[in-house]
């Protein structure tokens, strides 16, 4: 590493010397080389600044002699063999160095990947300390955008160092500081292409052992001679053996299962392994015993399988063995299930394929849940952990969208809900003249505007849900004759439906219904009886009505509702009869012309109506006639009456129009 | 070709008519064998001095010698499974096995056989020895079902149709004893750890401990039917196996009652294993648990207390014979046989690794 320093600063001198020829590099790098050393020593970085603009030249040839400064200095304190303070004091020097603009921001990160490069894993430990640390610094923006790249090969130069078995913690911290320093949506630790770990072999024992006997010796004679085998060892399974490890290859590489003649001896070797599980039942008593006593038990971690055959016996028997191993079926299966955008064509489940996944799915559950300690439990959080690991794969198969809502998006959702807000109201406002609400989207702006008056939609005739008490109870009256003959279990009144309806009916139409309630008799016992009840009251008022509704069909149609105990014929006298009208006329005489403005015909009518007609008699009939055919419907007793009154003609309202009778003034 | 009279050519098809004759007897043969095999069940079965050899009898009276060696060994396949040798030793089954150091001793329909070991090793299998029943039936001589061997005074006890024990001097091949008391055929005989005991289990429905000195009476009656909380009047009185444990504390048995260990000094039962729809046929103490096998296609563990502690599935429906290897440590394995012509072989005893072939 010290000669590729010394390359590198070979390098710079002689394009220095190059760009620059009035600048002295190699002096000012002496001279910078000093200052370093002496600020490092008092920890003064401002001296550092002064020193820098001393020296004569541009700024990008001084940053250049700068960088290459600081880079002598830390090969001189590696050489020295400091400690790893020295170290980290340069590369704070450097540091503030870059944050006074004297330095090239990237000479941080050299200086440190220098460091890493040539001291021992231990002192990298400690060094790394300090970069964990200073997170927050190299994540600041001066630092980022030039340094992230050194970081991350620096990490990785560290991690290809490191022994995978031997320095796992301090891998761990280098993947957790890399996870803080680089953005949440940073895909260069990712997995992009679901690509698999194929270097991780898992080896076995697959060669002819040599058994204690020959097979070629036992064809001759089964005599054997005593003491060939070692006494105390446990007879070992090979056949199950050989199955069970030969599936880790199927883990290693799931696309295997997707070959025929390997996807079938994955079956017959997973039917094997699971069936000796199913068979093995583990010690229930001894896992819930060794659970009370250390509830906390420290997990063991092997990133390995050990996979000699005389541990096989031992390892059937350990419930945690047997959790990695039904959990890798899991995941591989999951990942045979799974929609995966980089998988081939060809690598498609086959019914007996997706069959087989499926039961045997279920009975590795089966098996987790009951293997103890607190096998349903594990079982539901591997379950729970499987499902989370669908989303990551759709993340992934929508090619890995960032999590980072972009800041743009964010600004154009809000204000967006506000101005609809606003515009509501007035938008009713624009658009009320033209009657036309628009609603949002075309089909409610549609319905809406069927009809825009809401109440007059409500008052509308075919919203008259409520039928006439006449109409809903006419089966109860027919039946409530005796005559009819009905048997009381066949009565409408009994039906449930029929009198919930009849009570909400009468409550809202007949007047019996509060009566009943407040009266002093007692009270009812069932609904039933009580509905037959009501049904012979309204039964009583029938025949009266019905008669008095063919009277005044006509009325009824205009105002049911006042009807309904109201006294009739009293809209019968607001018309005006053909010898009333007469009568007027003949008491009229030449009075007619001042009733004819009171009746709202102007000096030209009047004019007109003279001179078509010679005598007044004539003019005040011609005068009548066409006010009852200009008002139509509105000519009536009342209006001229009034009119009469205005133009000072009481005689002839007494003389005439009061001998009918009522009439409201 | 064929009206050519060429002598050479008549012998030819001769020989051709010869051979079609051979096939046809030999795919016979086969038919046969192949029958055999589907109908066949293995009753006993014993290991070897050494501990290397499996030997087991089938009901056709043919005794296997298979290696546990091999078969464990990490070359095995199918063919090592299969029996090394095998030898027809009777006309019918063969219901017990036992071995001594010099002798494999085979019981069954007839006489009791002595074969030696050195002799089967080297697949020369020939009876060393026999002793013949004293009494016969009206049809024929009648069937030894089990054996029991006393390796301290090279004793041998045999029980069977005759509703009697014998014991048997093989020092001088004489009978020694006879106990007699059961009313219905022995099933089961099983000898005391130290003292000079033994325990007999039979069809009618008792277990009887004798004291093996004296020809007299038996010491003890047990009479499971007779207690409720084994007993199963669906499944009969009789019973199967029964078991002494090494302490000579607890004796455990069960047939048509259900299986339950007894406390041999107060002769009352202890706990009862429930298996349901299971008539135990064979059982035995092995390190602190029973395992039991009978009439379903399991064997089961239990603990001593009574827990259940695992049921393993096997080949077989109906369980006859178990054995487990404790002559040999690295051949420590237990052997299940039954109504088929595979004998499971468990390794870890709580699943079958591997089935023998007894073809």
């Amino acid at each position: 590493m010290q000669c590729g320093l010394a390359i590198s600063s070979g390098y710079h001198t002689s394009l220095a010397k190059m760009a620059a020829p009035t600048f002295d590099f190699v002096n000012a790098r002496q001279t910078f080389s000093e200052s370093i050393e002496e600020a490092r020593q008092n920890n003064e970085s401002d001296k550092l600044k002064q020193q820098s603009t001393a020296v004569d030249g541009s700024e990008a040839e001084k940053k250049v002699a700068l960088d290459q400064a600081f880079r002598d200095v830390m090969m001189n304190l590696v050489v020295k063999g400091s400690g790893c303070e020295h170290f980290t004091a340069l590369i704070n020097l450097s540091i503030e160095a870059v944050h006074l603009g004297i330095c090239s921001p990237a000479t941080p990160f050299l200086l440190l990947s220098d460091v890493f490069e040539s001291v021992t894993i231990n002192i990298c430990d400690k060094v790394f300390k300090f970069v964990e640390e200073r997170v927050d610094t190299w994540k600041s923006n001066v630092l980022y955008t030039s340094g992230k790249n050194f970081l991350l090969r620096m990490c990785n130069d560290l991690l290809r160092r490191l022994s995978k078995s031997q320095n796992t913690v301090f891998c761990g911290r280098i993947q957790l500081f890399l996870a803080r320093f680089f953005p949440l949506d940073e895909k260069s630790g990712l997995n992009l292409i679901s690509q698999f770990h194929l270097d991780n072999v898992t080896s076995y024992n697959t060669e002819q052992l040599d058994g204690p006997l020959k097979s070629e010796d036992k064809d001759e004679t089964m005599e054997v001679e005593e003491g060939e085998m070692s006494a105390g060892t446990s007879p070992i399974d090979y056949l199950l053996y050989r199955k069970f490890w030969a599936l880790q290859d199927y883990f290693r590489n799931p696309t295997q299962c997707y070959i025929k003649d390997k996807w079938r001896v994955f079956q017959r070797n997973t039917k094997a392994v699971l069936g000796a599980f199913s068979s093995l039942k583990l010690d229930d008593v001894t896992a819930s015993k060794s659970q009370d006593e250390t509830p906390t038990e420290k997990h063991v971690f092997f990133s390995k399988y050990l996979t000699s055959e005389k541990l096989y016996d031992l390892q059937l028997n350990d419930a945690s063995f047997r959790r990695y191993v039904l959990l890798q079926f899991l995941i591989l299966f999951q990942y045979l299930n799974q929609h995966v955008k980089f998988k081939g064509a060809q690598q498609v489940l086959t019914d007996d394929m997706s069959q087989f996944i499926k039961t045997t799915t279920e009975t590795v559950y089966d098996l987790l849940k009951e293997t103890s300690p607190r096998g349903e439990e594990f079982a539901k959080t591997i379950q729970h952990i499987l499902s989370r690991e669908e989303h990551w794969n759709t993340w992934k198969n929508e090619g890995c969208q960032s999590y980072i809502r972009e800041k743009p998006d964010a600004t154009q959702v809000q204000p967006k809900p506000r101005a609809r807000k606003r515009s509501l109201g007035e938008e009713l406002r624009i658009n009320a003249p033209n009657k036309k609400i628009d609603m949002g989207s075309p089909e409610l702006t549609r319905l809406w505007n069927i009809c825009p008056d809401n109440l007059e939609a409500c008052r509308a005739e075919n919203r008259i849900f409520i039928p006439t008490l006449e109409d809903y109870f006419e089966d109860a009256i027919e039946q409530a004759d005796p005559g009819a003959m009905i048997e009381q279990e066949y009565k409408v009144v009994n039906n449930s439906n029929f009198a919930w309806c009849a009570l909400r009916l009468l409550a809202r139409r007949s007047p019996y219904f509060f009566q009943t309630i407040t009266s002093t008799q007692a009270p009812v016992k069932s609904v039933p009886s009580y509905l037959e009840m009501m049904v012979t009251k309204l039964a009583k008022d029938m025949p009266q009505t019905s008669i008095e509704e063919l009277k005044t069909e006509a009325v009824v149609e205009e105002n049911d509702d006042l009807l309904k105990g109201g006294e009739e014929g009293l809209e019968k006298s607001n018309f005006l009869l053909a010898e009333e009208v007469d009568a007027v006329v003949a008491r009229l005489g030449e009075n007619w012309k001042t009733l004819a403005v009171e009746l709202n015909f102007t000096d030209e009518e009047i004019g007109n109506v003279q001179t078509e007609n010679l005598e007044v008699k004539e003019q005040a009939r011609a005068m009548m006639a066409a006010w009852l055919v200009k008002e139509g419907e509105q000519a009536t007793r009342d209006e001229l009456s009034k009119a009469l009154l205005e133009s000072g003609l009481n005689d002839i309202i007494e003389s005439v129009l009061s001998d009918n009778g009522k009439t409201d003034l | 070709m064929l009206h050519v009279c060429d002598p050479l050519q008549e012998s030819c098809c001769f020989s051709l008519w010869f051979q079609f004759f051979e096939m046809a007897l030999s795919l016979e043969e086969e038919i046969r064998r192949q029958r055999q095999q589907m109908h066949m069940t293995v009753y006993a079965q014993c290991i070897s001095p050494n501990g290397k050899y499996l030997v087991a009898g089938n009901n056709y009276g043919t005794i296997a010698v298979f290696s546990i060696t091999a078969s464990l060994s990490a070359e095995a396949n199918k063919e090592t499974w299969k029996p090394l040798v095998s030898f027809k030793a009777y006309d019918g089954a063969i219901y017990a096995l036992v071995s001594t150091e010099k002798f494999l001793i085979s019981a069954g329909c007839g006489d009791i056989k002595g074969w030696a070991w050195t002799d089967v090793f080297q697949k020369n299998p020939k009876v060393s020895w026999s002793l013949s029943l004293p009494a016969s039936s009206n049809f024929g001589a009648f069937e030894t079902n089990a054996l029991a061997y006393s390796t301290k005074d090279n004793v041998l006890y045999s029980g069977g149709g005759d509703c009697k024990v014998y014991a048997w001097d093989l020092e001088s091949g004489t009978k020694k004893e006879t106990l007699s008391g059961h009313t219905d055929y022995v099933h089961c005989v099983s000898l005391y750890n130290q003292s000079q005991q033994l325990a007999s289990s039979a069809e009618d429905g008792s277990v009887r401990i004798w004291d093996a000195r004296t020809s007299g009476e038996a010491v003890h009656i047990i009479e499971p039917h007779k207690h409720e909380e084994c007993a199963r009047p669906q499944h009969g009185k009789w019973v199967g196996c029964v078991s002494v444990d090494a302490g000579e504390e607890w004796l455990v048995c069960g047939g048509g009652p259900s299986l339950s260990l007894w406390h041999l000094r107060s002769l009352t039962p202890t706990v009862t294993f429930d298996a349901p729809n299971c008539c135990p046929q064979v059982v035995t103490f092995h390190e602190d648990s029973i395992i039991s096998g009978g009439s379903t296609p399991f064997v089961y563990h239990w603990n001593i207390n009574g827990d259940p502690k695992t049921k393993v599935p096997c080949t077989a429906t109906r369980v006859f014979s178990l054995a487990v290897n404790t002559e040999s440590e690295s051949n420590k394995v237990l052997c299940v046989s039954g109504n088929s012509s595979l004998i499971d072989v468990y390794t870890n005893f709580g699943y079958r690794a591997f089935s023998l072939d007894f073809c």
